[in-house]
């Protein structure tokens, strides 16, 4: 049913767009191929990957707090399950504070936190994933990624330089935006600004990528900034010292990895 | 003649002129008024730059604290309170619907919808969890439960964002402006009323509380009050002098003198800018009865004097030039009274008092040239027929007053003795009375106990710990100090190593960095942490650096510490016991309670983290929720500074000052870490300050009021006898209304406070008009009996008369529905009878006492011929 009404309506539409916006024929027409692609990127570089992060929480006063820590990651399958350990360094007073992530698509995920300073383990409730990662303006899904059949994907506009996919979620209550725009560059799949919009299709929430450079090969953010346009706070995450496909076994993300993170991964190589 | 001869000459000679100028005035003020702007915040009480006011300000800014407007809703038909589905779905619709109002601070409005729960996740024992209180409304009632089973456990929640009966939900709603709130109560109400409309059997009621809206509140119902009493006011007097004197053409000109005065001081204030505060907005009720009393005595003068069928110039000279001195002391003495408000360090009470001031002298001026004017305009038929209406003080000698007034006379100087002797006892009871007066004020009692906003202020803090917040700000001092020894500690570290290209470079690292207050340290580690890594030959000692600033970095956060923690713990322990305090909620709360759940849970284990590792890490996990940015309402990004919210039941400064009280005590005997500051801010603990600040004020400008005004009567009198007879009765009388105040238990509040002034200014326009005439009837007669006898046939009615007219001309403030508009009208018509009933009786009764009358009264031969002039 859908597709009957729908094709002569795509035929439309491309029509229409060829005489404002030459296609290219390598151009891709259906979104959720073009965010497949841009989940690969975004979050399935390589088979595992390291790489130390900088990040700086500014209020919307100015005040500014910096954290510093190093994310590892492997992938059990590409577009699949895969694992995050997060270890921070700075400052001092959180130093070897850990997050082990075992991300799960389509369901919960395993989420760890181990705090020295109270020499405690402690399972988080999978739950929520639009929570604060650690007072920071990005969200944990931020940074692991949204599942992405959690929404329905459609291309809005193809630019010269972008797809451009505007995204709602299937379960409306899941998420406190209701929807958002991605653009998608063509040619890297890096989601360069996303923006999200509140029920009254107001503009409150934007992710941005500031800078990326290729990394071994594939295509790595190096600066990123999200702002909360309601409080007019933001946060900057700097990545630096990137390496991929370092051969990290499994292992390194078990629970023992919590209270004794693993160095030889750890460590920034010369 | 001079100067007040020329004046009434010109007025006489050039009436359309005196006319044209007046009414361009009037048209000129008139236009100035549609720009009015009216300010009913309490915290401009105080002058911009006061301290506590910018310390105020700057806690606000530094916690981002905002304004807020609290709504309850109540549920006591439920057995669960509001934990019942039609409820919390309510309350769920209406916090979704406020939440995106305009002027609404969206992600720091509380309530149960918008809040996170720290919990154990039920499923999966050991587990924590972060979630929302309430993402969707229950639509079960075991739904409904658990919410009340999570508030429970949580105490930063617990009796604010639900009452501790469970009987009342709140929504905290932050707004960006005070003056958008009436317009937002107005549009939450619209929700409410829908709600309402929707589940009328939902058994619950809705409030809202919160100074802001009580102030705007305020605002808008002062302005119609504005709008409707001192027109009344108006028709009052109107009312009242036609009872007395029976014509409209005797009436219109004081009227217009009065009209004329209101309108172009009020455009005069609005076209200079001022905003008009609740006694700005009371000047044309002021103004008004003031106006038209010397009115009146010129025109009752002027038809005793003319006789019909003459030109009315000559009466009017002979009238004017006999009045205008009385009248311009009495104007003058009252303007003082009213201009002494000037000494009060209060900017609106300041600027009431100088505009009164202002206008009571302009209406003197629009009397001596406005009325002249008036009445040779007037056609001869006309000023026959003004003839006609005797208004002369003796030609009613059989009426009632009159009569009275007799016997008064005859009374006051056979019982003198006892007369006195009872005034000065009842001045001593007074003194009692004023010593017990208890002084406090409370915003939202400037509305009548049977306003809603009373009402919901009721409601909501029966259930709440309270809806009047203070602050407690606990600040880290000398970190300038830490922060050059660190830097010194550095460059020697530096130094010791080998090598100086380590020194040079460190120093100009540290050169680069320190200019950043806040997060120098932060900068310094990441800088530090790059150059071991980059400058591979030094990275040791690179690395050691690094360490002595975290070193420093860790300390530095102070209130992460466990002495500093264990402080603030004590403290607001020792206030959650004391009864004035509803409930505080502070950095400890929080990092107790997410200890709490890191741990399992058990309450047992509600207790600070053991170093500032454990508490850094506490927080850590906490800023993992929705709302990490709640706890920047609490601590300052860089832990030197912190703040304990008390939520208090009442707003009464009085309150408020005993929990003060409280906490200097309790400092006192457990005294604060070193280099820890302790201040106060909140609109609670502004109110305390600006209240304190207009008592130690208005004893200033009574004081001086009181000097300048003898100066004054010595000045008039020339002799320092009659002075300071002068003086007796306002002494008086001020003396028994506050010991009046003080016994019935009345708050000394600010209307209160600002009348003392006024008391002064007017009641001794009486004493003036009753010892000139005394004192120039002894000089005709000779005889003290034969004086007493004349002054009761004449002066003494117009002084009832006077004291009549402007008492009866503020008593439409009674009918109004705010409060301090009423304590003004009913103390303003008190002192106005007290005042005129004290001169009559008393003074006479004390001049009786004194022997030598010839030399009370008679000074000069001068002023003897001088009197004659007046007379």
């Amino acid at each position: 049913m859908f597709k009957l009404i729908a094709k002569p309506a795509l035929m439309v539409i491309l029509a229409a767009s060829t005489w404002s916006n030459p296609l290219l024929a390598s151009d891709l027409t259906d979104a959720n191929e073009i965010v497949a692609n841009a989940n690969l990127t975004s979050y399935y570089a390589a088979n595992d990957g390291r790489s130390e992060a900088r990040m700086l929480i500014k209020d919307a006063q100015g005040r500014e707090q910096k954290r510093q820590f190093t994310i590892l990651r492997r992938d059990r399958s590409d577009g699949g399950e895969q694992d995050f350990l997060v270890v921070f360094s700075r400052p001092a007073d959180v130093r070897n504070t850990v997050f082990l992530v075992a991300k799960k698509p389509g369901s919960d995920d395993d989420r760890w936190l181990y705090l020295p300073g109270l020499d405690l383990v402690k399972r988080i409730s999978a739950g929520d994933k639009r929570t604060s990662f650690v007072g920071s303006h990005y969200f944990y899904e931020d940074v692991s990624g949204r599942g992405i059949a959690e929404d329905n994907h459609q291309l809005k506009e193809t630019t010269e330089q972008y797809y451009i996919v505007e995204n709602q979620p299937v379960d409306p209550k899941s998420a406190e935006f209701s929807r958002y725009t991605a653009w998608i560059n063509k040619s890297t799949f890096l989601p360069e600004k996303i923006e999200y919009f509140d029920e009254g299709g107001e503009l409150y929430r934007r992710v941005e990528v500031l800078a990326s450079e290729l990394v071994q090969g594939h295509e790595t953010v190096t600066k990123s900034r999200v702002s909360d346009l309601r409080s007019g706070g933001q946060t900057t995450l700097e990545f630096r010292f990137q390496a991929y496909d370092l051969g990290m076994e499994q292992a390194v993300f078990s629970e023992r990895s919590l209270r004794k993170p693993p160095r030889e991964w750890l460590r920034r190589s010369r | 003649m001079g100067f007040k001869g020329w004046l009434v000459s010109l007025s006489m000679q050039k009436p359309k002129q005196v006319f044209l100028v007046i009414f361009a005035l009037v048209v000129l003020a008139g236009l100035q008024i549609p720009s009015i702007k009216v300010d009913t915040d309490p915290e401009n009480m105080l002058p911009h730059d006061q301290v506590d006011r910018l310390f105020h300000d700057e806690v606000k800014k530094r916690f981002s604290l905002y304004d807020m407007i609290v709504v309850g809703v109540v549920n006591t038909e439920h057995e669960q309170g509001i934990y019942n589905p039609q409820t919390l779905q309510d309350l769920h619709k209406l916090s979704s619907a406020v939440q995106v109002m305009d002027g609404v601070i969206r992600q720091d409005l509380m309530a149960l919808n918008t809040v996170d729960n720290i919990s154990q996740s039920p499923d999966q024992p050991g587990t924590i969890r972060f979630e929302w209180m309430m993402k969707t409304a229950p639509t079960t009632q075991v739904d409904a439960e658990q919410i009340k089973a999570s508030v429970e456990n949580l105490p930063l929640l617990k009796n604010t964002l639900v009452s501790g009966d469970g009987q009342a939900a709140g929504i905290y709603i932050p707004i960006e402006s005070k003056s958008e709130s009436y317009r937002l109560s107005k549009e939450i109400q619209l929700v409410i009323d829908e709600l309402n409309s929707v589940s009328p059997a939902s058994g619950n009621a809705f409030y809202m509380a919160g100074l802001p809206v009580a102030e705007d509140t305020f605002g808008v119902e002062m302005f119609i009050q504005m709008a409707i009493s001192a027109p009344l006011a108006g028709l009052m007097i109107f009312v009242l002098m036609w009872v007395f004197f029976r014509s409209m053409l005797l009436i219109t000109a004081p009227m217009l003198v009065a009209m004329a005065a209101v309108i172009i001081t009020m455009g005069l204030l609005i076209g200079q800018g001022y905003t008009v505060h609740i006694m700005s907005s009371m000047i044309p009720i002021f103004l008004m009865p003031i106006a038209v009393v010397d009115s009146v005595h010129i025109l009752s003068e002027f038809s005793d004097r003319y006789k019909p069928g003459e030109k009315p110039q000559s009466a009017l000279r002979a009238v004017v030039g006999h009045l205008f001195t009385p009248m311009l002391y009495t104007s003058i003495t009252s303007a003082v009274g009213f201009a002494s408000l000037a000494f009060t360090p209060i900017p609106p009470v300041q600027i009431f008092g100088l505009h009164v001031a202002f206008g009571i002298l302009l209406a003197f001026a629009l009397t001596v040239t406005l009325v002249p004017a008036y009445i040779v305009s007037l056609s001869p038929k006309r000023l026959a027929a003004l003839k006609d209406h005797s208004l002369s003080e003796d030609a009613d000698q059989s009426g009632k007053l009159g009569r009275l007034l007799s016997a008064t006379g005859r009374f006051s100087i056979a019982k003198s003795k006892g007369l006195v002797v009872m005034f000065v006892a009842v001045s001593a009871v007074s003194i009692y009375g004023l010593t017990t007066i208890q002084i406090n004020d409370n915003p939202v009692r400037w509305f009548k106990e049977d306003h809603r906003l009373r009402v919901a202020d009721k409601v909501m803090n029966s259930h709440f710990s309270g809806t009047y917040d203070a602050f407690l700000v606990l600040d880290r001092t000398g970190l300038e100090d830490e922060k050059e020894s660190l830097l010194a500690q550095l460059v020697m570290q530096a130094k010791q190593g080998e090598g100086s290209s380590i020194k040079t470079q460190l120093e100009t690292l540290l050169a680069s960095v320190q200019d950043d207050d806040g997060a120098w340290l932060q900068k310094l580690a990441f800088a530090l942490d790059d150059l071991a890594y980059e400058d591979t030959a030094n990275e040791m000692q690179w690395m050691a650096l690094l360490e002595t600033v975290e070193q420093a970095q860790t300390d530095s956060k102070y209130f992460l510490t466990p002495h500093a923690l264990a402080y603030l713990d004590d403290l607001q322990r020792y206030l959650n016991e004391s009864d004035l305090v509803g409930k505080s909620n502070s950095l400890v709360t929080l990092l107790k309670t997410v200890y709490r759940e890191l741990q399992g849970g058990d309450s047992s284990q509600y207790k600070l983290p053991a170093n500032s590792a454990a508490a850094a890490q506490t927080i850590l996990s906490f800023q993992s929720s929705h709302r990490p940015d709640d706890l920047w309402h609490m601590v300052t990004p860089d832990y030197n500074s912190t703040a304990l919210w008390l939520q208090l039941k009442s707003g009464d400064n009085q309150d408020m000052s005993q929990v003060i009280q409280l906490v200097d005590e309790y400092v006192a005997n457990h005294p604060l870490p070193e280099n820890v500051e302790m201040n106060w801010a909140g609109l609670t603990y502004i109110n305390v300050v600006w209240q304190e600040q207009m008592v130690s004020g208005m004893l200033s400008s009574l004081t001086s009021a009181f000097f300048m005004v003898l100066v004054m009567m010595l000045v008039l009198f020339r002799s320092i006898k009659i002075g300071f007879l002068a003086m007796l009765p306002l002494t008086v009388t001020i003396l028994f209304i506050y010991g009046v105040i003080g016994f019935v238990g009345k708050d000394y509040d600010m209307p209160i406070a600002v009348l003392s002034a006024l008391t002064l200014g007017l009641s001794v326009d009486f004493a003036i008009h009753f010892l000139e005439r005394c004192r120039a009837i002894y000089r005709d007669t000779g005889d003290w009996p034969a004086t007493v006898d004349e002054v009761y046939k004449g002066p003494a009615r117009a002084i009832s008369r006077n004291a009549v007219v402007v008492a009866v001309g503020f008593t439409p403030l009674l009918f109004a529905p705010l409060v301090p508009y009423i304590t003004v009208g009913f103390f303003l018509a008190m002192i106005m009878a007290v005042s005129a009933v004290v001169t009559v009786v008393l003074l006479p009764a004390v001049i009786n006492g004194i022997k030598n009358k010839d030399q009370l009264f008679t000074v000069s031969a001068a002023d003897v011929k001088e009197e004659k002039e007046h007379v």
